[in-house]
């Protein structure tokens, strides 16, 4: 039936039914292909050849496309049934846990991600550490995947097990047992740990016979004889440093390479705060050899050969505490020759200071000083009134002096007296004194055992060789330095079965207990006297057993021994003296490296590139001469050079480095290892061939002489810093005072916002309309960052934080010296020199700064307006984000950057490996990219990764993050508590931003930093610390006359030299006789230009 | 054919300087420049330098594979010299690649007969320096294989690229530059590829020939096109020649590093770039004309007019390096005037030096009629002119990299061994396709040479009876 409006397309379709409707052609096609059609096609037969053509070349496919020819990997799926509780997959979790380094454990917190350790942080429940973290524990993770690592039980070389030592063991002991222990000795590291100190105990009452020696080669010999001396018998100083308003340093690396850095460091950052009412802050004189971290941040600094300290510190001591003391150095021309000129005027301040500051003031001395100077500061502090107030002692009863012993110990091997020797960790064959002959000495024991993470110079030389366990991996123990006991666990089963000490030692004395948990459990069980199972598992979560710091002593320092020392000291001062060799002999100065350690963590790669932060070098030791040494001896950097120290002698290349005293040659310890591991192979010179066992901190009397080689070091950072020849250099000097802002503390009394004006910024209007989306005040957070440049020492821990967190590779010493080396954040240092007519000069170093330079996160960044292909953008937060996936690598970004904070992965720097020097060139060809399945960097290098965050390719810009992974995870949170709340006052929220709160975000360079110089937040709570921090009048911007705006803020720093302000008063010469003043490099508060 | 030579570089305002010498009908023309193309062989150094430039060649790719397939940290670049010589040889090419396109359309908007004889390689010469140079900012990047997404090309990522970047400007200022150029370079072709095609005495040539000259018969309507065309292709490609340029400066000029943010980049990027072109100009048809028995087209008028081209343009270029020095010192800033006192005097004080002399003082010989017109002078200067134009773009994407704001992040740039070897490679490639261009295609514009023959003005003599021949 035709429908009856046909032809009446234009007014409305009326249909008179349903079923008229359905009459409709439009209707009737749409069911035809709805249902019919479909169906009657499936009604069609199909003919026998078509379905058997389909049904053959179904057949075909399925066997040759896909399941014929593939082999998929066969794999097994485990019910994650015994989940533990309150563990979530993916969820990285952390635990608390320590590591012992030179006899002091620092408590640590350990992340883990379904089992990986990962990362490593203070642990903030620790009263040392409070959440900071120096280099060595940040890097420690990278340890415990080091592919170099020894990997099994050596028996004369040979790969063996631990059960076939064991069973050797028990044979062996056995016998050895019967002799009650004759002939037998142990060497082991300074260690701290109860548990171990228990299992000495019960070895040396199994082996009666047998003596236990300790060796460490940085160690505190000095100091504890210096003890005795004082209090008659060893004790440990503890110092506060926060409480102290005058310190004088005597050699002394309190910032540095003190075991007790991390805390020091907050307690003198904390005691340079002058940002309340009153605007007080410490003042530091540092006297010493090495530039070190102390004297950089030092008010006054002046560099003295080491053997001088003695008369600088019999000085201080004659006025301060008794004539008696300075008598000997009275009449020695040699003596007063050392305190002629600026020298003795800032040790005049010093003195006038320290008195006027008593029960307030602290003089502390190097390790490496000798006894007597100890003695004399302890005499002073006690005189000035500083014990038990800036000062105190903790009694150290046990304490052996490792020279001593690792002598006796050489002397008994020598004379074959030793049957068996068990080395427990350490490596004497390459740190031992060089007068001992170390490396000969194993062989000439009966049998010898080597307990060690590398099958390095010692253990080849050993019978046997024991893999241990990473202290992830193990149960153990250790105090701090103040004696906080803290307990160490394992985050992950031993990756090569290794043993540690604790559990070596139950074998070789035949314990019952061999497992590491059960000792440390024994241990701590009788130190809090009673199996209390709940402190036991609190101690475990908090990694540290409440108030169990040793209590602190004031001894009496007897002062008979006052004439005596200061005679001694002369005595050995004058026969060091350079002066009596004819004026041709150089002092040599041996360090603990500021990465290196005393070169056990010269495999680590991430501590083998974070560079010196002195030197910046990276990669290598080397000489360090100040620039008139190099003038006199007609050298440059790199020159190879001949040191004769005695009868022993070595070739080692030259760094120059200012500020070091005239004929004084700094020899940093840790490199030129015998080891072949991958990364410390070549890497820089072993100066303990050097070092004897007279001299273990410093020598006089060495010759130095060029030998015309040549050898590259490799620095971070160009040398023009510190050449003030070039007009680059002094060009350096003069863009200073506005990069790096800073002011006498009296000019910050009188102008409070005195980086404001450093630089005259004309005005910062736009001829176009600025359309930043992101700026402050816009979005839902803004974060920002701000550095405290008064608190930053420039210790670089937050470099290997941020290297740990972010997967950033390393990249070896050859691409170093292209500049291309990957750190996200770098810790920049200039020095500042002396003005000399209209130049400066090199050879007085007036101050330092040290500028860690992140990402800026410019609101109006530079970057993201040139990259063609939008890789680098701003992202809600106002962050400047990089989107790796986007990035095609123009490198347009970085040339756009005026603070050079971005990094380009030029080769595949993860896959590729630090090779030291690039191998093959054109052979070396890397075709990962084009091949079907990526050949994957080292395994045990992918278990350190941060699933939170990208493996970066090559050819992909990076930078700095914030730490954008945590910043998400916070974000989550607060959104989950939101999301969690009662509707009602849900409702109450809704139009405010879901808040979260100041301080749950920490980067990871902000999580470490010992002086807590790096605060992060958000900008848009005013409340927050950040916001506060940039309110500050100290706040600035560095180069804010380029209009960037950036995110990330400086506080400037604040010294405080003696005498400020007012040079007049002191006499003509006074402001140049302060050569620590800071501004001494520019002119007063104004721009430079 | 006469081997009478006629020195035309006689300045005589009652006479015209005749621009075709020894020549007094369109057939010896076509017959001296067909020549060229028909010889049985090449001369002996045509075998020699291609021999040469196409090893050269071959090592250029198989350097750019060693590139891909490795990572371009086998270059020098560096933190902070994320630029190095890829983007110095991408800037030199393009800068090369700017004289062709000014002979042809600007020359030829303003009339100036001479351009005829030296257009149709000037032209070629852009064209290669263009690939030369488009190869460079192509394998630059870190990941070449994701090069493409440098091109606003519809994606599933629904991502354009980013606007503000001047690299992106840079795509599309080169790539249009490029197309044009080609198209201008094909278009007056035509007329004597169709010559040629007429000549063959090969079916490949033939059938070559015929194909590209799109059937060109010489009618008056195909004639009446053709100048259409080339007209309004002329009117298209100047403002190109000023515009790829001055967009490649702003690579430089937009960014804020001391020594790169300079508002006198783009007019001193043009005439430094049409200095450079006409050196290459130079350096190449000297031997040519030498070799192939061209001076009469070729002339020594020809000569000497570009040579006047880059005394004037080399001025220009002088008078930037002034300016520049004397806006960084007039700006008080402290970072712009380090940028350029350190350039002369710094690290690489060596290399602005080279270029101060290259660009400034030797063209200043060109004064001297004497030595404008001698060919070892000229030859001499266009050589410095070809190595000074290098080393500006060396100072200034090098000397301002290396040392900008913070003096920590301060380097000295090395290159490496590819990163000679890439730019020796891309010379290679140029000189490759110049010499395969000299032999199989017209090197002179034979209708264009013939129409400013005064046989070609018909007020003149009456000798314009092959007129039409094409």
């Amino acid at each position: 039936m035709p429908p009856l409006n046909d032809g009446n397309t234009s007014g409305r379709a009326y249909w008179r039914s349903l079923d008229h409707l359905a009459d409709t052609p439009e209707f009737r096609a749409f069911m035809h292909r709805e249902f019919p059609a479909g169906a009657s096609e499936l009604l069609d037969s199909t003919d026998r050849r078509h379905f058997l053509k389909i049904m053959g070349a179904s057949m075909a496919l399925a066997g040759l496309g896909l399941t014929g020819c593939r082999r998929w990997p066969k794999e097994e799926i485990v019910p994650y049934a015994g989940r533990p509780e309150g563990r979530d997959p993916g969820i990285p979790v952390s635990y608390a846990t320590c590591m012992e380094l030179g006899g002091v454990a620092c408590g640590l917190l350990a992340t883990a991600n379904d089992g990986r350790p990962t990362k490593i942080e203070g642990n903030d429940r620790h009263p040392v550490g409070r959440g900071a973290a120096d280099s060595f524990a940040q890097a420690g993770v990278l340890d415990l995947y080091d592919p170099d690592r020894s990997r099994s039980v050596r028996r004369e070389g040979k790969r063996a097990d631990w059960p076939t030592f064991a069973d050797w063991a028990q044979g062996h002991f056995g016998q050895e047992r019967e002799r009650r222990g004759h002939g037998m000795a142990v060497l082991a590291e300074a260690s701290s740990s109860p548990s171990l100190l228990a299992m000495r105990r019960r070895f040396l009452e199994i082996y009666p016979n047998a003596s236990w020696h300790e060796y460490e080669p940085l160690n505190n010999d000095n100091e504890v004889a210096g003890a005795e001396l004082a209090f008659g018998s060893p004790h440990r100083a503890q110092i506060d440093p926060a409480r102290a308003k005058v310190i004088v340093s005597l050699d002394a690396d309190f910032l540095g390479a003190h075991r007790n850095a991390v805390r020091n460091i907050r307690d003198f950052a904390a005691g340079r705060r002058a940002d309340d009412a009153t605007k007080t802050m410490n003042r530091l004189y540092a006297f010493e050899s090495e530039f070190t971290l102390t004297g950089a941040n030092a008010d006054h600094r002046h560099p003295v050969r080491s053997g001088d300290i003695a008369v600088i510190a019999a000085w201080l001591a004659g006025r301060i505490v008794d004539e008696q003391a300075w008598r000997p150095f009275e009449e020695d021309p040699a003596a007063g020759a050392v305190l002629t000129g600026e020298l003795r005027a800032t040790l005049e301040h010093a003195l006038t200071d320290l008195q006027a500051h008593r029960g307030e003031c602290l003089i502390v001395t190097g390790a490496g000083q000798p006894a007597e100077v100890h003695l004399l500061a302890h005499l002073m502090n006690e005189a000035l009134g500083n014990v038990g107030r800036t000062i105190a002692f903790t009694p150290q009863p046990e304490q052996a002096k490792h020279s001593e012993s690792i002598r006796a110990l050489a002397d008994r091997l020598a004379d074959g007296k030793i049957g068996t020797l068990v080395i427990l960790g350490g490596n004497p064959a390459y740190n031992a004194p060089a007068d001992l002959d170390f490396p000969a000495l194993p062989g000439k024991a009966g049998v010898t055992i080597h307990l060690g993470d590398y099958y390095d110079e010692t253990a080849t030389r050993c019978t046997w060789h024991v893999n241990r366990a990473h202290y992830l991996e193990t149960w153990g123990d250790g105090r701090a330095w103040d004696g906080t006991c803290s307990l160490g666990q394992p985050i992950i089963e031993p990756l090569f079965g290794g043993k540690s000490a604790l559990e070596l030692l139950a074998v070789l004395v035949g314990d019952d207990t061999t497992d590491g948990q059960a000792i440390v459990r024994r241990t701590f069980f009788d130190l809090i006297g009673g199996e209390d199972e709940a402190r036991w598992r609190r101690a475990l979560h908090d990694g540290v057993l409440a108030n169990s710091a040793w209590r602190t002593v004031t001894p009496a320092a007897d002062r008979s021994g006052l004439a005596a020392a200061a005679e001694a000291l002369h005595e050995a001062s004058s026969a060091r003296s350079i002066r009596t060799s004819g004026g041709r002999g150089w002092e040599v100065v041996f360090r603990p490296h500021p990465t290196l350690y005393d070169g056990r963590f010269a495999n680590n790669g991430w501590l083998q590139e974070v560079p010196d932060p002195m030197t910046k070098l990276t990669w290598d030791t080397a000489v360090l001469l100040s620039p008139a040494a190099a003038g006199e001896l007609g050298i440059e950097r790199g020159d190879v050079l001949k040191i004769t120290l005695g009868e022993r002698s070595l070739e080692a290349a030259a760094m120059i480095q200012p500020g070091l005293p005239e004929r004084c040659a700094v020899l940093p310890l840790g490199g030129g290892r015998g080891f072949e591991g991958r990364i410390c192979t070549g890497a820089g010179f072993d100066f303990y061939r050097l070092r004897t066992s007279e001299a273990m901190s410093f020598a006089g009397g060495a010759t130095i002489t060029k030998t015309g080689g040549r050898y590259e070091l490799v620095t971070t950072q160009d040398h023009h810093t510190i050449d003030v020849e070039t007009i680059a250099g002094r060009s350096i000097q003069q863009r200073l005072p506005s990069q790096f802002r800073e002011a006498d503390l009296e000019e910050y009394r009188h102008h409070p916002n005195f980086a404001k004006h450093r630089t005259h910024v004309t005005h910062r209007l736009s001829l176009f309309e600025e359309n930043l989306p992101h700026q402050a005040g816009e979005g839902d957070y803004a974060w920002g960052m701000s550095i405290d440049l008064n608190a930053c020492v420039g210790c670089g821990a937050c470099i290997v934080a941020c290297q740990a967190e972010n997967n950033i590779p390393i990249v070896g010493k050859d691409q170093v010296k292209r500049g291309r080396e990957m750190h996200w954040l770098r810790v920049d240092r200039y020095f500042q020199f002396a003005p000399r007519n209209d130049r400066y000069d090199p050879n007085r170093v007036t101050a330092v700064a040290l500028q860690p330079v992140p990402c800026m996160h410019c609101e109006n960044a530079p970057c993201e307006q040139v990259c063609p292909v939008a890789a680098t953008v701003h992202d809600a937060d106002g962050l400047n984000v990089m989107v790796y996936n986007r990035c095609i690598g123009t490198r347009y970004c970085s040339n756009n950057c005026p603070y050079k904070v971005r990094r380009f992965n030029y080769f595949d720097y993860h896959r590729r490996g630090p090779a030291r020097t690039q191998p093959g060139k054109l052979l070396q060809v890397e075709t990962d990219y084009f091949r079907k399945k990526p050949a994957t960097p080292d395994e045990l290098k992918q278990l350190q990764f941060n699933p939170e965050v990208t493996v970066r390719m090559r050819g992909v810009m990076e930078k700095c993050t914030y730490c954008i992974q945590r910043i998400a995870q916070a974000r989550i949170d607060a959104k989950n508590a939101y999301a969690n709340l009662p509707q009602a006052e849900k409702e109450k929220r809704k139009d405010r931003r879901i808040a979260i709160p100041d301080g749950a975000i920490t980067p990871a360079c902000a999580q470490t930093c010992p002086a807590q110089a790096i605060v992060f937040g958000d900008l848009e709570d005013a409340d927050s610390r950040v916001a506060r921090a940039r309110k500050h009048e100290r706040s600035y911007e560095m180069l804010e006359e380029l209009n960037v705006k950036a995110r990330t803020t400086y506080m400037a720093k604040l010294r405080n030299p003696a005498a400020p302000g007012s040079g007049e008063s002191q006499g003509d010469g006074a402001r140049d006789e302060s050569p620590a003043r800071g501004d001494a490099g520019h002119s007063g508060g104004d721009a430079p230009h | 054919m006469s081997t009478l030579t006629v020195d035309n570089t006689f300045e005589d305002p009652t006479r015209r300087a005749p621009l075709v010498l020894n020549h007094d009908d369109f057939t010896s023309v076509t017959e001296e420049i067909c020549y060229v193309n028909e010889s049985p062989r090449p001369p002996r150094a045509w075998y020699v330098s291609i021999a040469i430039s196409s090893i050269l060649a071959s090592l250029f790719g198989l350097l750019i594979l060693y590139l891909i397939l490795t990572g371009v940290g086998v270059w020098g670049n560096m933190n902070p010299v994320m630029w190095g010589f890829p983007i110095v040889n991408f800037v030199f090419w393009v800068g090369i690649g700017h004289a062709g396109t000014l002979i042809s359309a600007i020359l030829f908007l303003f009339r100036q007969k001479w351009r005829t004889a030296i257009n149709r390689f000037a032209e070629a010469m852009t064209i290669f320096a263009v690939v030369c140079a488009g190869t460079f900012p192509g394998i630059h990047v870190g990941r070449v294989w994701l090069a493409y997404w440098l091109f606003p090309i519809p994606n599933q990522m629904e991502m354009w690229p980013q606007f503000r970047s001047p690299l992106l400007w840079d795509v599309f200022a080169v790539g249009t530059y490029f197309t044009v150029s080609l198209l201008f370079w094909y278009v007056g072709m035509v007329p004597d590829l169709a010559t040629l095609r007429d000549r063959a005495n090969t079916k490949i040539k033939a059938i070559a020939y015929g194909l590209f000259a799109l059937g060109w018969r010489g009618s008056m309507r195909h004639w009446h096109r053709y100048e259409r065309a080339y007209l309004l292709l002329a009117a298209l490609a100047t403002p190109l020649v000023l515009s790829v340029h001055s967009v490649v400066s702003f690579d430089f000029a937009v960014s804020q590093l001391p020594g790169w943010h300079t508002t006198i980049f783009p007019p001193y990027f043009v005439a430094g770039a049409i200095f450079g072109g006409f050196a290459m100009v130079v350096t190449l048809a000297v031997p040519a004309r030498e070799l192939w028995g061209l001076k009469n087209f070729i002339t020594m008028r020809h000569l000497e007019n570009m040579n006047k081209i880059i005394l004037l343009t080399g001025s220009l270029v002088g008078y930037a390096y002034m300016m520049e020095f004397f806006i960084a010192w007039y700006s008080g800033a402290l970072y712009e005037m380090f940028a350029f006192v350190n350039r002369a005097t710094g690290q690489y004080a060596w290399a602005y030096w080279l270029m101060a002399f290259c660009n400034v003082a030797a063209p200043q010989l060109f004064w001297f009629k004497r030595l404008r017109t001698s060919i070892p002078a000229m030859f001499f200067v266009a050589m410095c002119v070809n190595v000074g134009m290098w080393f500006e773009r060396f100072v200034i994407v090098i000397t301002s990299l290396s040392q900008d704001f913070l003096g920590s992040s301060w380097g000295y740039y090395t290159p490496s061994w590819v990163d000679i070897g890439m730019l020796v490679g891309s010379f290679g490639l140029f000189l490759t396709l110049f010499l395969l261009f000299i032999r199989y295609l017209p090197v002179i514009a034979m209708a264009e040479v013939k129409a400013v023959m005064p046989q070609a003005d018909p007020h003149g003599h009456d000798g314009h009876a092959e007129g039409g021949e094409a």
